[in-house]
C-alpha cells in the first residue's frame, strides 16, 4: 500500500538516520548495563565506552540494594505507584461513566472544570501543597504521596474514559436494567469490564509517570526511609560530589529503568493508544 | 410516586459517583492551586506563621530582578529549541516509519520511544555523565582526536550552558510526538496518495501537499503541548544537571520558584513565580493558536 521509495540512494540515507538515532537511544542503555558492573578505578583509568573488566562486579547491584537501601526505595515506589494508579483510577472511571451517559445540571461544566484543569501549570501548586499536606500529617508518608498523584491524573483519566464509554453500545445497559441490575450494578459488572481496555490504557500511562516522577516526591518526601527511587537518584547523584561511587550509581539506574522497560516491552499498544487518546483534544 | 423514587435513586447514584471525585479533586488539586495564587501577595517566609500582604510587592520585586527575566529568556529558549528540534525529527521519523515501506518500521518506532519511558531524572544523570569533564563521553571522544587530553567543563560555561540542556531535552522528549503523527498519518486514506502519485507527484511533494494538511491539527496539538510540559516541567532537568548554575544562567523559572520556595524559603515570592509561569504558559497558548490557525482540512 505504502509508496516505496525508488531511489537507492535517498533509500540508504534514510536508512543511516533512522539507524544512527537507534543508537543513540539504545546505547545509553547499554553503557548503563556496562558501567553498573565496572569498580571507581577502571572509570577514570579506560574511555567510558571500554568494556567493563573480568570479574564483572556484579556486588554493586547487591551493594545499592543493601547498602544504599534501594531495597526499601524499590518497595515504596511500588506501593506508591500501585496506590495512587488503582485510587485515581477508580475515581476517574465513576465520575467519566456519570458525564458520559448521564445528563443533570452542571455536567458539562463538571467535565469543563477537570479537562481545563490540564491547562494549569502543576508547579503552581507545589509549595501550597507541601503546607497542606504538613497540616494534614501528611508530609512524609507515602499516603500523602499517593493522594496528591492520583488527584494530578484525574483529568487525564477522565477525558479519556468519557470518550471510552460514550463509545461503548446503550443496549448493554439497557439489557442490564431490563434484567433488575441497579445502577451500581451495570456500572461494576457490566460497564467496568466492557471498558477494561480503556482502563489498561490510562494505567500503564499513569503507571509509567508516577514511577518516574521526580519533583512532587522530593518536595513532598524528606524522610529517607520514605523516598521512591527517583528521589533517591536525584538525592545520590548529588552526593556523588563528595562520595565517587560511579559503578553504584550506574547499579541504582538500572534497577530504576528495568521495571519500566518491561512494562513497555509488554504494553507497548496500549501507550501508543494512550498518548494518541490523551492528545486529540 | 415510583417515578419520584427512580429519579431521587437515579440523583443519589449520580451524586456517590460525582461527589468523591470532586471533592479529592478539589482538596489536592484546586484547592492548592488557588492557595498557590494566592500566597503570591504575600511576603511570607513559610517556617512562621505570619504572612503580610503586601500587594503586588512580589511582582515588582520580580520586575527588578535581573534573575526573572533570564529565566524567562531560557525557558522561551528551550520552547524554542525543543519545538524546533523534536518537531523536524518527530516528523521526519513519523513520516520514514510510515510512507516509505521500510521493513524495519516497527522495529524502529518501538525503539524510538523508549526515552520517554525513561525518567528525567535518570536522563539528566545520564547526560551529566556524558557531559562529564574528567570521565564523561563527550571529552573523552574529543581527545581521540586531540594530542592532549581535552578536559572541558561542559555545564560550567558563564554563558549558554542552557545550550547543553537541548539535547536532552530533545532526545528525551521526540518518541512521545512521533507516535502522535504516527497515528496521524495512518489514518490518512491510502487513496490520496496513490491519487497523487497517479498523477505524477513525488514523495516531496505529497509529503507538503497531503501528509503535512491533514495532520495539522496534530502538528498543532503537539506544539502546543510541547510549550506546556517545557514551561511547567523543563527545570526538572535542569535541577538536576544544573541547578540553575554556575552562577543562575541556566536558571528557568520552574527551577528559580523551587530555589527561592524550598532553598531560600522566599515562599511568597516563589508562589508569584508560579503565577507568572500561569500567566505566560496562557499568553503563549493564545499567541500560537493564533500563528498556526490554518484551514484545517477536513477527510471525508
Amino acid at each position: 500500500m505504502n509508496l516505496e521509495i525508488k531511489n537507492p540512494v535517498a533509500k540508504l540515507f534514510f536508512y543511516v538516520i533512522l539507524i544512527l538515532w537507534g543508537i543513540s537511544v539504545l546505547y545509553p542503555l547499554l553503557w548503563t548495563l556496562l558501567d553498573a558492573l565496572k569498580d571507581n578505578e577502571q572509570f577514570f583509568r579506560n574511555a567510558p565506552w571500554a568494556l567493563p573488566d573480568f570479574p564483572l562486579i556484579w556486588e554493586n547491584f547487591s551493594y545499592v540494594w543493601n547498602k544504599y537501601h534501594f531495597d526499601t526505595y524499590f518497595m515504596n515506589s511500588l506501593i506508591i505507584t500501585a496506590g495512587s494508579t488503582g485510587l485515581g483510577l477508580i475515581l476517574s472511571a465513576m465520575t467519566a461513566y456519570v458525564l458520559a451517559r448521564y445528563k443533570f445540571r452542571g455536567s458539562g461544566a463538571l467535565f469543563l472544570l477537570y479537562i481545563s484543569s490540564m491547562m494549569i501549570p502543576f508547579v503552581l501548586a507545589l509549595i501550597p501543597l507541601f503546607f497542606l499536606l504538613n497540616s494534614m500529617d501528611l508530609i512524609n508518608t507515602k499516603i500523602g504521596l499517593i493522594f496528591v498523584y492520583a488527584s494530578s491524573v484525574l483529568a487525564f483519566g477522565i477525558f479519556v474514559l468519557v470518550g471510552f464509554f460514550k463509545s461503548l453500545p446503550k443496549e448493554l445497559e439497557e439489557a442490564a436494567i431490563v434484567d433488575g441490575a441497579s445502577y451500581y450494578g451495570t456500572f461494576f459488572r457490566v460497564m467496568l469490564p466492557l471498558s477494561q481496555p480503556g482502563l489498561i490504557t490510562i494505567a500503564i500511562v499513569n503507571i509509567l509517570n508516577i514511577w518516574n516522577e521526580y519533583i512532587v516526591g522530593t518536595i513532598l518526601i524528606n524522610d529517607p526511609s520514605q523516598y521512591t527511587l527517583p528521589v533517591e537518584i536525584g538525592v545520590m547523584q548529588a552526593e556523588m560530589q563528595y562520595r565517587t561511587e560511579w559503578g553504584p550509581l550506574f547499579a541504582a539506574l538500572m534497577i530504576t529503568i528495568v521495571p519500566v522497560l518491561i512494562i513497555y516491552i509488554f504494553f507497548q499498544r496500549q501507550i501508543a493508544s494512550g498518548i494518541t487518546a490523551g492528545a486529540v483534544k | 410516586m415510583n417515578s419520584g423514587t427512580a429519579k431521587w435513586q437515579r440523583n443519589i447514584f449520580i451524586a456517590s459517583f460525582i461527589i468523591p471525585t470532586l471533592i479529592f479533586f478539589c482538596i489536592f488539586t484546586i484547592y492548592p492551586v488557588a492557595q498557590g495564587l494566592y500566597y503570591s501577595f504575600f511576603d511570607w517566609s513559610g517556617m512562621s506563621d505570619t504572612k503580610t500582604f503586601i500587594g503586588f510587592d512580589n511582582f515588582k520585586e520580580m520586575y527588578h530582578d535581573p534573575i526573572v527575566w533570564r529565566a524567562i529568556g531560557n525557558d522561551y529558549f528551550l520552547v524554542a529549541g525543543k519545538v524546533v528540534g523534536i518537531m523536524v525529527l518527530a516528523t521526519f521519523f513519523a513520516v520514514a516509519l510510515t510512507r516509505f515501506g521500510f521493513k524495519m518500521a516497527g522495529f524502529f518506532r518501538s525503539i524510538f520511544f523508549i526515552p520517554n519511558v525513561i525518567s528525567v531524572v535518570v536522563i539528566g544523570v545520564l547526560w551529566n555523565f556524558i557531559y562529564n569533564p574528567q570521565i564523561g563521553f563527550l571529552n573523552a571522544f574529543l581527545s581521540l582526536f586531540t594530542k592532549e587530553q581535552v578536559t572541558i567543563t561542559w555545564l560550567g560555561f558563564t554563558d549558554h550552558t542552557i545550550w547543553m540542556l537541548l539535547p536532552p531535552a530533545i532526545w528525551a522528549g521526540i518518541g512521545f510526538y512521533m507516535i502522535l503523527l504516527i497515528a496521524a498519518i495512518q489514518s490518512i486514506p491510502a487513496s490520496y496518495y496513490e491519487a497523487a502519485s497517479i498523477e505524477g507527484a513525488n514523495q516531496w511533494t505529497q509529503f507538503h501537499r497531503i501528509t503535512i494538511p491533514l495532520v495539522w491539527e496534530q502538528i498543532k496539538v503537539s506544539v502546543l503541548n510541547i510549550m506546556m510540559t517545557t514551561l511547567n516541567g523543563s527545570f526538572v532537568i535542569v535541577w538536576i544537571m544544573t541547578e540553575g548554575g554556575p552562577d543562575n544562567s541556566t536558571q528557568v523559572m520552574g527551577s528559580y520558584l523551587y530555589q527561592m520556595a524550598f532553598r531560600q524559603y522566599h515562599f511568597g515570592y516563589g508562589a508569584s513565580i508560579g503565577f507568572v509561569i500561569l500567566i505566560l504558559s496562557l499568553i503563549t497558548t493564545i499567541v500560537l493558536q493564533r500563528l498556526m490557525r490554518h484551514e484545517t482540512v477536513e477527510m471525508s
